[in-house]
């Protein structure tokens, strides 16, 4: 097993109109939170709010392309959301190694998002599979 | 714990992985006879059992299992 209990990991996201303007584009999410200035001020937000589900694609790149193995596969993952989230924002992610199932090849994260202001926008868990 | 209170304990295991309060499982209970039970939900059993008992178990002893009653076994040799 090449994770043990403990684990940690980093990564640094940035959310710019190129990826706000492709989640849009491919999901159709025109939700005004998301596109109306005005709409989402009046709500009490300082800007349009980056949709939540754009971090699960920052979490599925983690999980694809920065762990230590390409033999992975996403068994489940949750999220809870915290903060808002702006464009141009920059987060940083943290994972950490809490579960290491060796009989099912299996191995539990946990995760936040942190904003440059220090507040954690995001968190939750993850569990992936090493395949054979 | 005896076999009834581990079989309680894996039931609810079962009910709350599967999210299916309906589900009913005995000690004779296969993959085959609950719809759900696919080999991921399989591996989201396995590992909610392991965290429920704070037990580890080996890929030797799981594909030895042929129903839940052969789990409770295993449970069982783990000193629960």
């Amino acid at each position: 097993m090449i994770f043990k209990i403990g684990d940690k990991f980093s990564e640094k996201f940035h959310i710019n109109d190129k990826i706000y303007q492709g989640f849009i584009n491919i999901f159709n999410d025109n939700n005004p939170l998301h596109t109306n200035y005005q709409f989402a001020n009046d709500k009490g937000f300082k800007g349009i709010v980056m949709h939540g589900n754009i971090l699960n694609g920052f979490i599925s790149y983690f999980i694809g392309e920065k762990l230590p193995t390409k033999d992975v596969i996403i068994h489940s993952q949750e999220i809870k959301y915290k903060n808002a989230v702006y464009l141009n924002d920059e987060l940083l992610f943290n994972a950490e190694v809490i579960g290491v199932y060796d009989s099912v090849k299996a191995v539990e994260f946990k995760y936040h998002f942190i904003n440059h202001e220090a507040k954690v926008v995001s968190k939750g868990k993850f569990q992936i599979g090493l395949l054979k | 714990m005896n076999r009834k209170e581990i079989l309680s304990s894996v039931h609810e295991v079962f009910v709350d992985t599967l999210d299916n309060d309906e589900v009913r499982i005995n000690e004779s209970t296969k993959a085959t006879d609950v719809d759900e039970w696919d080999s991921l939900t399989h591996i989201m059993l396995v590992v909610a059992i392991e965290k429920k008992f704070n037990i580890r178990f080996n890929s030797s002893e799981i594909q030895s299992w042929n129903n839940v009653g052969e789990m409770i076994d295993c449970i069982q040799e783990k000193g629960i």
